[in-house]
């Protein structure tokens, strides 16, 4: 089993002020790409988490695309580690949380 | 909350549902036919769908790798390799089209392997493939395809809408007219007229824990086209494929191609015992058989106690070497590194759903059974039968892509346009919107997605069985009944909610599973993707039929008929040859 520590970025320009930085407790039976730890929190953590689900998983289309400790990368292609933060790619308009208005 | 307002309407002469490579090949037909074309997509239209992941090999029969082949020969395999069931009109269209459809994607600037001498590159994948046939970039075929389409969307200014889920299809008398969708990033109902609609909605790996495709493969165009009253046809045949990789979790489900490595002196796969054992289950023998086998090989050895510790076989990439692996699969390598896979040691490979043969019932026109109602590419039925042998399925989209948007063009052209009933567009609006006014208490969408998924794995998936699919149709009957009624979100937000997204993707799931376990439960015999271990042999003197799906006229049953099918003479001899 292992235990790791993610922040994830929340925002929702309908009520919020400001964006907040949340940070979520999971375990998992093995390593997980940043997406999977994503998506996980989603359906087992908090399920008020907005993220996109249509993505190609390989690094293949790009949209997974979001700032991983601060530099920009695909979550699916990237091992989900301690201690991590996610958010957005900077001058997106967000629609909520991790999903931002697409070109 | 749950009204039957719609936020925004919207009209346009051909919709095209699904951002993958068909809608766009299909869009940019429809555009060059005259008709303003809009698409929709559940992702990001150009960068959705299954296209983009392909990684080796469409088949094209211009024999450049031996004289010997040509589209009549492609066409025999294709036939072959639908065990008798393909639509032999469609096959060979599509066979006799191949050629002239590289020639368009190459003339919107795709680019393919060449020999020296400036001829295409074909390989052959395996034993469904007469000659070598496939042609490659790289390992990554499906990006120039993409980028090419994309290319030709830009160039047109195709109109196109991102992260829209269609709900419903809309009909005037028997004719579709528009349809209904749910705008993920704005929250709102959108009603969109249509003189003609493309389905390009892909397939549904999602129905399967283990999957090849992408997470959002959940078959909702099986689903709306069923609604809309359009026949599916062959939809028991769901191609599970033994080549996937299945630990670790990260890359689960992830292909690789190994079989393109067998000729460079790789080891074929073999079971914990270190034994081959593909050839004892392929009834010709071969040691690289046809990509089903593979899957029923490696449950064979699981359920005898010889499989992997993640229920698969072992391949060992260490058994070519690196420059090799780099050489023929350059990206699948370098992705399974990338999550600290060993490419010098064994891996564990094995079952993962790929590919649902059938689909919607096409023509020639790429038409469906509703006038004004096309499908393309996975979501249709009808080329390929019980089995599509590997790398048919791009030169399928890009042939009936063309088809389809030329045809839908000239339908919606041709006028008298439908208009929906206002009574039907509030009622799906209701429908929708009902989700945000739920009591929590019912189950999240996702937690009945699970058990949906573990079902078909175990009862649908690559062995099944008459008490097996009895007890999921049951199943699936009872969670329509009493938990799809109670489901709810954890939020009732409008703005970017994707468990409302969920709860419809689900809804359809279920009904296009239960679909496809009624043909599954159907059809006593074994043939090309579906295995029936309690109906081992396939029998051509009850079952050369096709199996047809239709809404009886109670909207929630299901009616299942069987037509006779008439494989011609390329099929005859397949059997005769092999006694």
């Amino acid at each position: 089993m292992e235990k790791l520590n993610i922040t994830l970025y929340r925002f929702d320009p309908s009520c919020d002020d400001k964006p907040r930085m949340q940070g979520y407790d999971i375990e998992s039976d093995g390593p997980l790409s940043v997406l999977q730890a994503i998506r996980h929190v989603y359906h087992k953590v908090d399920g008020t988490l907005s993220f996109r689900n249509s993505d190609c998983r390989r690094g293949v289309c790009g949209i997974c695309s979001m700032m991983i400790n601060g530099r920009r990368q695909l979550t699916c292609m990237c091992l989900a580690t301690d201690g991590m933060t996610v958010e957005p790619p900077p001058n997106r308009t967000i629609v909520k949380d991790l999903v931002f208005e697409t070109d | 909350m749950s009204d039957g307002r719609v936020d925004r309407t919207i009209e346009t002469d051909v919709l095209v549902i699904g951002g993958g490579g068909g809608g766009l090949r299909a869009a940019v037909a429809a555009h060059d036919a005259g008709a303003r074309v809009l698409v929709l997509s559940k992702g990001i239209v150009g960068k959705s769908g299954l296209t983009q992941t392909a990684v080796t090999g469409f088949q094209v029969a211009f024999g450049y790798a031996d004289p010997r082949d040509n589209p009549e020969v492609h066409y025999g395999d294709t036939i072959r390799g639908g065990y008798g069931l393909a639509d032999p009109e469609l096959a060979r269209i599509f066979c006799d089209e191949a050629i002239a459809a590289v020639e368009d994607i190459e003339s919107f600037g795709a680019r393919f392997d060449r020999e020296e001498d400036g001829k295409l590159i074909q390989r052959k994948l395996d034993s469904s493939q007469t000659y070598p046939r496939s042609i490659k970039k790289g390992d990554s075929l499906g990006t120039p395809i993409m980028q090419a389409l994309r290319r030709e969307m830009n160039k047109r200014e195709v109109p196109r809408m991102h992260e829209m889920l269609v709900t419903k299809l809309l009909k005037d008398g028997d004719r579709v007219c528009g349809a209904i969708a749910l705008d993920f990033q704005k929250g709102e109902i959108v009603e969109i007229h249509a003189g003609a609609i493309i389905m390009a909605t892909g397939g549904a790996g999602e129905l399967f824990p283990v999957h090849s495709n992408t997470p959002d493969s959940t078959g909702d165009g099986y689903a709306l086209a069923l609604n809309a009253g359009a026949d599916l046809v062959d939809i028991e045949f769901l191609l599970m494929l033994g080549h996937a990789v299945l630990h670790p979790a990260t890359v689960r489900g992830v292909l690789f191609t190994f079989q393109y490595l067998l000729t460079k002196g790789a080891k074929p796969l073999f079971n914990s015992e270190g034994e081959s054992f593909l050839s004892n289950y392929d009834p010709e023998g071969n040691d690289n058989p046809a990509r089903h086998i593979y899957a029923r090989a490696v449950y064979g050895e699981v359920r005898e106690g010889r499989g992997s510790p993640h229920g698969g076989a072992f391949f060992d990439p260490g058994s070519v070497s690196h420059e090799t692996l780099m050489d023929s699969l350059p990206s699948q390598t370098k992705y399974l590194e990338k999550f600290g896979v060993d490419m010098t040691r064994p891996i564990e490979v094995g079952a993962a759903a790929h590919y649902v043969c059938g689909g919607i019932k096409i023509n020639t026109q790429s038409q469906s059974t509703v006038p004004g109602l096309f499908a393309v590419g996975e979501c249709s039925g009808g080329p390929h039968g019980a089995g599509r042998i590997g790398g048919n399925s791009l030169t399928e989209i890009l042939v009936f892509g063309k088809r389809a948007g030329a045809e839908a063009a000239a339908f919606a052209n041709a006028g008298n346009t439908g208009s929906p009933s206002s009574d039907e567009v509030a009622s799906e609006a209701s429908r929708v919107t009902s989700y945000l006014s739920r009591e929590r208490t019912g189950p999240r969408p996702n937690v009945i997605k699970t058990r949906l998924q573990k079902l078909m794995n175990d009862y649908v998936g690559v062995v099944r069985n008459d008490e097996g699919l009895r007890e999921t149709i049951t199943e699936f009957e009872r969670i329509e009944r009493e938990d799809l009624p109670t489901m709810s979100m954890a939020e009732d937000n409008r703005i970017g909610n994707y468990d409302w997204i969920e709860a419809l993707e689900v809804t359809a799931m279920i009904r296009f599973a239960r679909a496809m376990a009624g043909a599954a439960l159907l059809r006593t015999e074994s043939r090309g993707a579906h295995y029936r271990e309690d109906y081992p042999e396939l029998d051509d003197k009850n079952w050369l039929q096709n199996i047809v799906i239709h809404h009886s006229a109670n909207q929630d049953a299901l009616a299942f008929e069987t037509r006779e099918c008439t494989p011609g003479p390329e099929y005859t001899a397949s059997l005769a040859e092999a006694g």
